[in-house]
């Protein structure tokens, strides 16, 4: 099925693509027992649902399951209890997910070419179309001149830039970003943020975004769900009442402000808990 | 300071003690010199064997120590670094290339001799390859022979009997096993197919079934295979080095008379001859049969075969094994053995 | 009382630099072999017991001129490289196996433990009555050398490979043996490449005690022969080779290493 192609999105991105598809978190639980049998419940009954080309934030205090939910969706880890459900229109072998990590997670022995051409060599994608896609997401990442540095031969932004565009790269239904980027420079880290608005706003996939901190989860989403300390449940679902495209001028907003106090209402005294308890 | 009670006295014991050492040690005038000689466990040491039991060495002020090894030319490298004061083994390469690197020996007096009708080396195969049909030197072609090391008086014996076949050693396969008994062990396993190696191993091979004695070598070729050999500092100390001799050309009549003598072509025991036979299988560690398969020949008063020296260091030389040839007269001093020859009394 | 002062700040850390003193280093060489030079010919050293600089160098002209030199060393290089290729292969692919695989790892860990602390020479002589006299007891030693640094080296790299990475890596569909191609194997690269040279100086060493042991070429040999006639000068070109061929085999991995490696060394 064709996704609308509309001028004001520039370049033809989704020539012949899938759509977003729904995301439905459905009373998710996860418990980790260890070796020694002790038992450590991390998220319990959580229900979500993301929409189709919807970005939604999820956030709380350390320890909350925030990676564990994403690992769960990403297919890497299992649930102990509910299901994780996709469901909408889908290209044939186009994955559910793709991953952008905190620590890049990049493979050192590969160029950046080669990174952004992993996750379509496992899918064996035809070499024609590997090669259009490949330098169709290192031009949207901006990464044009790098394709054959090395992740050691870049910075921390690039670095992140490789990871989002392996992960766009395959063509996800979903894309999910673990706290992308935490492991910046606050400098970097705000122009990352608006570049991936940017990207998303072309590549429209429907995104969930993991991260602590409260100011980039109220910027960048559609909807922020609030999560309790360990094990995690869902407290909120804030809905973000910002205009598209978002700029640094909103971050005066009242919306802004007021959805931001909001979370900080719900989630600082589980901040403060554990702090006190070092349970982090 | 708190003087030990009785340091005083235990300083003085101690002295006393190392005074007590240091005079015991101190060999009153005309007490036995020591002499220390390098030899193998083979039937050829027999004259030394009996100069040391016979008492022949002490007879002339000689304190001999025999002191063993697994191969000749080790033998020559101790005798260079004052290990030992006298060589009676094989002559090697590595005897001539040390005097060559500057380092002074000199061969002295006759300690065996390849000869015909006298087993000393034997060229042994293994049993299956004799019954199976390997007879003759011809036959060794590609075969893989056991030596001790190489450059060698084994080495030299081979290289020779194979010119004389028409072969050369590259037509064979030499493997240098070091050691007597490595080389023997390395036939009873079958990693070699022949060895060469100097009574009583050969007799032993024969009679432990896994070797066959194809031939004796002096049959083949002989040679001046063994000498006595003195360091520069032993030679030096003339009174010593000729007394020594005079023990060993003693011991040498001895023995030749004993074992050595011939009649009509056949070795006919002397007197002593059960005597002998017992001392060396005494020292060899062999039973005594297979000392009596043959005793090695050896001139009667230890006179060396001066010309077949040169012989062998021109075959040394040809084969790259020495740069060049030593002078005879730079390596050979048959000064002493001839001063014994005349010192020592016929009984 | 203090009173208005100027001062320039002065430097307290000089002491702490390390220059590199290029031209001592060389000069340092340079001297120890001209006072042995030195000593040889005035003769306070016997000529026999370590021969001069220069007669080595003489002799290594002529054992070059001659060919012989060559035969030797491709004997032993020949050995060497066999060896080495079949230890290296082996010690990676067990390696993996048992670090990758749980099952594997069971069996092979326990082996390899009670295995690797015998030393290798002491094993020359049972593969001599296995394998014969011949080339193949000398390859065998030398792949068994090689082989447990490698077995050893990799099975570590492998388990140290980034779980980071081989999650992401699975995270974009890859199964088993894509993980094993395509991350735990190059991840494990440097280690394996530390196995390697840990490998080329066992592998020498072994060479040597095999080539002394019943061979007729190769530098181990020529060593030995020279020992056995006393021929010095002659073995100390043999050593000489065999430093410059470990020079040579380290400089060579290092060289694969920047190649093969190239995230770990700028």
């Amino acid at each position: 099925m064709m996704a609308p192609v509309e001028a004001s999105r520039g370049p033809c991105w989704y020539a012949v693509a899938g759509l977003a598809m729904r995301v439905i978190v459905d009373r998710l639980s996860k418990t980790y027992r260890d070796r020694s049998g002790q038992e450590l419940a991390a998220l319990e009954d959580v229900a979500l649902t993301v929409e189709p080309e919807e970005f939604v934030a999820v956030l709380g205090p350390s320890g909350c399951g925030k990676s564990t939910l994403l690992g769960i969706m990403a297919g890497l880890l299992p649930a102990t209890a509910g299901e994780v459900i996709f469901e909408g229109d889908r290209q044939d072998g186009q994955p559910l997910t793709a991953t952008v990590f905190q620590e890049f997670a990049l493979f050192p022995w590969r160029t950046v070419l080669g990174n952004v051409e992993f996750g379509l060599e496992e899918l064996e994608t035809p070499l024609e179309e590997r090669k259009e896609r490949v330098a169709r997401f290192i031009a949207m990442t901006g990464l044009e001149g790098f394709e054959d540095k090395f992740p050691h031969q870049l910075s921390g932004g690039m670095r992140q830039r490789v990871g989002i565009a392996r992960a766009l790269a395959v063509d996800p239904a979903v894309l999910l970003m673990d706290e992308p980027f935490s492991a910046l420079d606050a400098q970097t880290r705000t122009l990352m943020m608006e570049e991936l608005l940017g990207i998303w706003e072309r590549a429209r996939t429907s995104i969930v975004y993991v991260t602590h901190n409260i100011q980039e989860a109220v910027y960048m989403a559609d909807r922020v769900v609030v999560l309790s300390r360990r094990p995690g449940r869902v407290l909120d679902l804030v809905p973000i009442e910002l205009k598209r495209p978002r700029h640094e001028g909103q971050m005066g907003e009242p919306a802004f402000v007021h959805a931001a106090e909001r979370i900080w209402g719900l989630i600082k005294t589980q901040a403060q808990a554990a702090l006190r308890e070092g349970s982090a | 300071m708190a003087t030990y009670l009785g340091s005083r006295r235990i300083t003085a014991a101690f002295v006393a003690v190392c005074a007590a050492a240091a005079l015991a040690g101190a060999a009153p005038a005309g007490a036995q010199q020591k002499v220390k000689i390098g030899a193998l466990k083979l039937t050829s040491s027999a004259p030394l064997f009996i100069g040391v039991e016979k008492g022949f060495f002490k007879e002339f002020g000689i304190e001999p120590e025999l002191v063993f090894f697994q191969a000749a030319a080790p033998i020559a490298t101790a005798l260079a670094t004052g290990q030992v004061d006298v060589g009676a083994t094989g002559v090697t390469a590595a005897l001539y290339n040390i005097v060559l690197g500057g380092e002074q020996m000199w061969i002295v007096a006759d300690k065996g001799r390849e000869w015909p009708g006298y087993p000393l080396t034997g060229i042994v195969v293994q049993k299956e390859l004799y019954d199976g049909g390997l007879r003759g030197i011809a036959d060794l072609r590609s075969k893989r022979i056991g030596i001790t090391t190489l450059g060698s008086t084994f080495h030299y014996h081979l290289g020779n009997v194979l010119e004389k076949a028409g072969l050369t050693l590259a037509d064979v396969r030499v493997v240098p096993l070091q050691t007597m008994p490595a080389a023997i062990e390395a036939l009873r396993g079958k990693q070699v197919d022949a060895i060469l190696l100097p009574q009583p191993f050969p007799g032993m091979a024969e009679s432990q079934g896994f070797g066959k004695i194809l031939f004796w070598a002096g049959d083949l070729y002989p040679w001046q295979v063994a000498t006595v050999f003195y360091s520069k500092k032993f030679a030096a100390d003339r009174k010593r080095a000729v007394d020594f001799m005079k023990g060993y050309v003693k011991a040498s009549r001895y023995y030749y008379d004993a074992v050595l003598v011939q009649k009509d072509g056949k070795p006919a025991p002397g007197p002593n001859y059960d005597e002998v036979v017992r001392i060396t299988a005494k020292y060899t560690e062999a039973r005594a049969e297979i000392i009596r398969l043959g005793f090695p020949f050896q001139d009667r008063n230890g006179r060396l075969l001066v010309t077949d020296i040169d012989r062998q260091m021109q075959w040394w030389t040809k084969n790259g094994f020495m740069k060049r040839t030593i002078p005879l007269k730079g390596i050979v001093d048959t000064s002493f053995v001839e001063e014994a020859a005349k010192a020592v009394p016929e009984k | 009382m203090s009173a208005p002062s100027r001062v320039a700040v002065q430097d307290r850390a000089a002491f702490l630099r390390r220059p590199e003193h290029r031209l001592l280093r060389v000069a340092a060489l340079a001297g120890l072999l001209l006072l042995w030079e030195a000593l040889t010919r005035v003769g306070w050293i016997p000529a026999l017991f370590l021969p001069s600089p220069v007669g080595v160098l003489r002799e290594l002209g002529e054992m070059v001129a001659s060919g012989q030199l060559f035969v030797h060393v491709a004997a032993s290089l020949r050995r060497l490289l066999l060896g080495f290729a079949a230890g290296a292969a082996s010690g990676v692919a067990v390696g993996v196996a048992t670090g990758f695989f749980s099952r594997a790892d069971a069996v092979g860990q326990p082996l390899i433990a009670a295995t690797f602390p015998i030393p290798k020479i002491a094993l020359l002589p049972l593969l001599i009555l296995w394998l014969g006299i011949g080339e193949p007891s000398k390859v065998a030693v030398i792949a068994l050398g090689v082989f447990f640094p490698m077995a050893i080296n990799t099975y570590a790299g492998v388990r140290q490979a980034d779980p980071l990475l081989v999650r992401a890596a699975v995270a974009f569909g890859a199964g088993r043996w894509s993980v094993i191609r395509k991350v735990i194997l190059p991840s494990a690269l440097p280690m394996i490449f530390a196995g390697l040279k840990l490998g080329a100086g066992t592998a020498l060493l072994l060479l040597v005690a095999a080539e002394m042991i019943a061979a007729d070429s190769g530098i181990g040999f020529l060593v030995l022969h020279a020992g056995n006639i006393m021929d010095t000068t002659k073995l100390m070109v043999g050593i000489v080779v065999l430093s410059l061929l470990g020079l040579l085999s380290h400089w060579a991995l290092a060289r694969c290493e920047r190649l093969a490696v190239p995230w770990r060394h700028t």
